[in-house]
C-alpha cells in the first residue's frame, strides 16, 4: 500500500441513492428505497477496500453509482482529483478509461458473436488507444497476463469456462490502464479450485498496476483475503470501516459480529462453540426500521438506538464505528445485554 | 450403526448434443440412521444427480440411471414402479433444494402446501393436515404460524420460504432428507440459523440428512461424515475431523488449501499466504475416463494412475480413498 499521503483515486462523500417506488393508477411516486443512504469512504492507489454486508445492503449499488452507471440522488464521488457526480454521458466518458469493472457472471456482458480477442480490445479501439495491428498485439499480451494462451484470442465466450471467463473479464478491464477497477462478486460463481486462480491473479495484477478496487462480496473469507481495508454495510449504511485485522480480532459494530459469528469455517471443531445468531430477517430497505437501522436485531439495542441513528465516527485511528454503545476512545469491551 | 439407505456402484448418464455425460461413473456409499452425511464437491462432479438419481428425478427424456443400486431399507429404489416411487418422496425420503421459490407452488397459500403433502401421504384428513402444517411451521420457528399458514411463497423472505420447505420436508417424518444447497442462495446469518434448525430436527426426529454442498465450512460445521466427489465418482469418505484434519486424496488437499480461510493469518507485513490453486481443468465427462480422474491435474500421479482407476481403500477408523499414492 502506498503512503497515506497519496491523495485518494476514488473518493465517496455522503453517497446517496434513492430508488423511486412508484404505484397506484398514475405510477406516482409512492415511496423509496433507500439503497445507499449516506456512505462516504476513499480508495488509496494499491489498495483494495472490501464492502461487505448481506443482499440488500446497498453493497452493489454504491459500485454502480461510482461507475456511474446510475446517477447518485445526493454526495459526491471524486475520481483521481476530479469531481465527477454532475458530468453528463458525453463529459463522463473521458473519465471512463479510469474505472472499469469486472463482473459476478462475465458470459452476460460479453457479445456471443465476438471473437474473444475483439471483445478485449475493443475498450482500447474505443478509447483510440490503439489501431488493428497493435490492438491485437496488446490484446495477446494481456491474454498471456491473465494466463489464457494468445491463440485463444479466436474462440467465442461460449467456449471458455467460468474461470476463463472471469480471466477475459479481468483482461477487458485492464486493457485500458484504469487506476480503479470496481469488482462486483466477482469470484462468487466460480469453483473454489478456479477462485483461488482468480484471486491470485487479482492480487498479483494489483502489485503489478498500483491498481485500486473496491472489492464487493458477501464472502467474508474472499474479503478477509483480499482486502486491505473492508466496510461493513447494512441497510444502506457503513456500520464499520477499518483495516481487515482489526475488524476480524477486534470487531466493534454489533452487527460486524454477528456476520463473523455466522460465518462458517472449515474447521470441525470449532463448530457449535462459538454460535451467538442474530435473530430474524433483514428489514426492507424500502422501509428501515428508524434510528439505527440494526436495533430490531441487535442484542445490545438500548431505548436510545430506535430513535437516534448514529453517526460514523472514528472511536480509534483508522477505525469507524456506528453505534451509540461505541463511543470515541471505545476500548472494545463486550457489549452488556440490556436487562 | 444400520444403514437406510445403500447406494452401490451407481451409474447415471445423460444424453446432450455432445455425447453421452457420465455425470455419476460408480459411486457407492451408506447413509446411517440418524446421521449427517456431505457430499461435497465442484459443480458437474455428480453430487447434485446422486440425490436426484436416490429420488429417482432424473427427467427420462435425457437421462437414465444405467447401472447399480439404491437400497432402501432394504427396497431395491432403482427397480421401484413410479407409482410406488411416488408414494415414498416426500413421505420416507423428502429433499430440499437450493432455491425454495423454484419448489414452492406460487398460487397456493403456505398451508395448502404442507397439507397436501400430508393428505397425500398420511391419507389424514384436510383439517388434521392443516394442524399438521401449524406445528411443523411452530417447528421450524416461523413465528405468527397460524396467520403465515395462509400466505402465498412471494410474502415471504428467503429464509422463511426455507423453512417452509423444511417445514414440508418433515411433515410425515422421513427416514431421509437430502438437502442439495440448502443455504447456498442465503444471507450468512440466515445459513446460520437454517443449518442450526436442521441439526436440531435431526435431533429431534432422527431423520438422517445427506447435505449436499460446494462449501467446505458448511461441511465442517454440520456433518459427521463426509463424501468427497471429483468428475463423477467418490475420491474419498471419511468421518469430518479426519477428513479435514487428514485430507487423503490429492483433490482433496487441493481444495483445502485453495480456500481463503478466516483463521489463517496474514503475515507481519500484511501479506496474505498465496492461496494454493489447483492447475488445469476439470475432465469432460463426454469422454470414457481410462485411469484415475484427477491424475491429470495431479501432483503425484505416476503412470499407474493415468493407466488404472484406483481402488478405494479404508485406511482405518471409516476413512476410504481411492488413490494409488496416498491410501498406504
Amino acid at each position: 500500500m502506498s503512503a497515506a499521503k497519496d491523495p485518494p483515486v476514488l473518493e465517496v462523500d455522503g453517497l446517496v441513492k434513492h430508488f423511486p417506488i412508484v404505484g397506484g393508477l398514475l405510477q406516482r411516486k409512492v415511496g423509496a428505497v433507500r439503497a445507499v443512504d449516506g456512505v462516504s469512504f476513499a480508495i488509496r492507489r494499491g489498495e483494495t477496500l472490501g464492502l461487505v454486508g448481506e443482499s440488500g445492503c446497498g453493497k452493489s449499488t454504491i459500485g454502480k453509482t461510482v461507475l456511474k452507471l446510475v446517477e447518485p440522488t445526493a454526495g459526491r464521488i471524486v475520481l483521481g482529483g476530479e469531481d465527477v457526480t454532475h458530468l453528463p454521458p458525453g463529459k463522463m466518458w473521458a473519465h471512463r478509461r479510469r474505472i472499469q469493472t469486472i463482473f459476478q457472471d462475465p458470459y452476460s456482458s460479453m457479445n456471443p458473436r465476438l471473437a474473444a480477442g475483439t471483445i478485449v480490445g475493443e475498450p482500447l479501439e474505443n478509447f483510440g488507444l490503439s489501431r488493428g495491428a497493435e490492438t491485437s498485439a496488446r490484446v495477446a499480451k494481456l491474454f498471456e497476463r491473465v494466463g489464457l494462451r494468445p491463440e485463444a484470442m479466436r474462440k467465442y465466450a461460449h467456449e471458455f469456462s467460468g474461470g476463463q471467463r472471469q480471466r477475459l473479464g479481468i483482461a477487458k478491464a485492464l486493457s485500458v490502464n484504469p487506476d480503479v477497477i470496481v469488482a462486483d462478486e466477482p469470484v462468487s460463481a466460480l469453483d473454489v479450485s478456479v477462485q483461488a486462480q482468480v484471486l491470485n491473479l487479482l492480487i498479483d495484477l494489483q502489485e503489478e498496476y498500483g491498481l485500486a478496487y473496491l472489492f464487493i462480496s458477501h464472502d467474508l473469507a474472499v474479503m478477509r483475503h483480499i482486502s486491505h481495508r473492508i466496510a461493513v454495510m447494512y441497510l444502506g449504511r457503513i456500520v464499520e470501516l477499518t483495516d481487515k485485522r482489526t475488524l476480524f480480532e477486534r470487531p466493534l459494530h454489533p452487527y460486524t459480529e454477528a456476520l463473523l459469528s455466522a460465518a462458517t469455517a472449515p474447521d470441525p471443531r470449532r463448530r457449535r462453540s462459538r454460535r451467538r445468531l442474530v435473530q430474524g430477517d433483514v428489514p426492507s430497505p424500502a422501509k428501515p426500521p428508524p434510528g439505527c437501522h440494526f436495533h430490531t436485531r441487535c442484542p445490545y439495542a438500548l431505548p436510545e438506538c430506535r430513535v437516534t441513528a448514529p453517526p460514523l465516527v472514528e472511536v480509534a485511528p483508522g477505525h469507524q464505528v456506528a453505534c451509540l454503545r461505541r463511543p470515541p476512545g471505545d476500548a472494545g469491551a463486550p457489549l452488556s445485554i440490556p436487562a | 450403526m444400520s444403514a437406510v439407505l445403500e447406494v452401490r456402484d451407481l451409474q447415471t448418464r445423460f444424453d446432450t448434443l455432445d455425447g453421452v455425460v457420465r455425470a455419476v461413473d460408480g459411486v457407492s456409499f451408506d447413509v446411517a440412521r440418524g446421521e449427517t452425511l456431505g457430499i461435497v464437491g465442484e459443480s458437474g462432479c455428480g453430487k447434485s444427480v446422486t440425490a436426484l438419481s436416490i429420488l429417482r428425478l432424473i427427467p427420462p427424456e435425457t437421462g437414465r440411471i444405467v447401472g447399480g443400486s439404491i437400497r432402501f431399507e432394504g427396497r431395491e429404489l432403482t427397480a421401484l414402479p413410479e407409482h410406488e416411487m411416488k408414494g415414498l418422496r416426500g413421505h420416507q425420503i423428502s429433499m430440499i433444494f437450493q432455491e425454495p421459490m423454484t419448489s414452492l407452488n406460487p398460487v397456493l397459500t403456505v398451508g395448502t402446501q404442507i397439507a397436501e403433502n400430508v393428505v397425500r401421504h398420511l391419507g389424514v384428513s384436510w383439517s388434521a393436515a392443516r394442524d399438521r402444517a401449524r406445528e411443523m411451521l411452530d417447528l421450524v420457528r416461523i413465528a405468527d404460524a397460524k396467520r403465515r399458514l395462509d400466505e402465498y411463497p412471494h410474502q415471504l423472505s428467503g429464509g422463511m420460504r426455507q423453512r417452509v420447505m423444511i417445514a414440508m420436508a418433515l411433515s410425515c417424518d422421513p427416514q431421509v432428507l437430502i438437502a442439495d444447497e440448502p443455504t447456498t442462495a442465503l444471507d450468512v446469518t440466515i445459513q446460520a440459523q437454517i443449518l442450526d434448525l436442521m441439526l436440531e430436527l435431526k435431533e429431534k426426529t432422527g431423520t438422517a440428512i445427506v447435505l449436499i454442498t460446494h462449501d467446505l465450512g458448511v461441511v465442517a460445521e454440520t456433518t459427521e461424515r463426509v463424501v468427497v466427489m471429483y468428475a463423477g465418482r467418490k475420491v474419498e469418505e471419511a468421518p469430518v475431523e479426519a477428513l479435514f484434519d487428514d485430507p487423503l486424496h490429492p483433490y482433496t488437499r487441493g481444495l483445502m488449501q485453495a480456500i481463503p480461510r478466516l483463521d489463517v493469518e496474514a503475515d507481519a507485513a500484511g501479506r496474505r499466504p498465496r492461496l494454493q490453486e489447483i492447475p488445469g481443468l476439470v475432465p469432460i465427462l463426454t469422454k470414457s475416463i481410462v485411469g484415475c480422474a484427477f491424475a491429470a491435474r495431479c501432483p503425484l500421479a505416476t503412470e499407474r494412475c493415468r493407466r488404472e482407476a484406483p481402488v478405494e481403500t479404508d485406511v482405518g477408523g471409516g476413512h476410504r480413498v481411492a488413490c494409488w499414492e496416498t491410501a498406504r
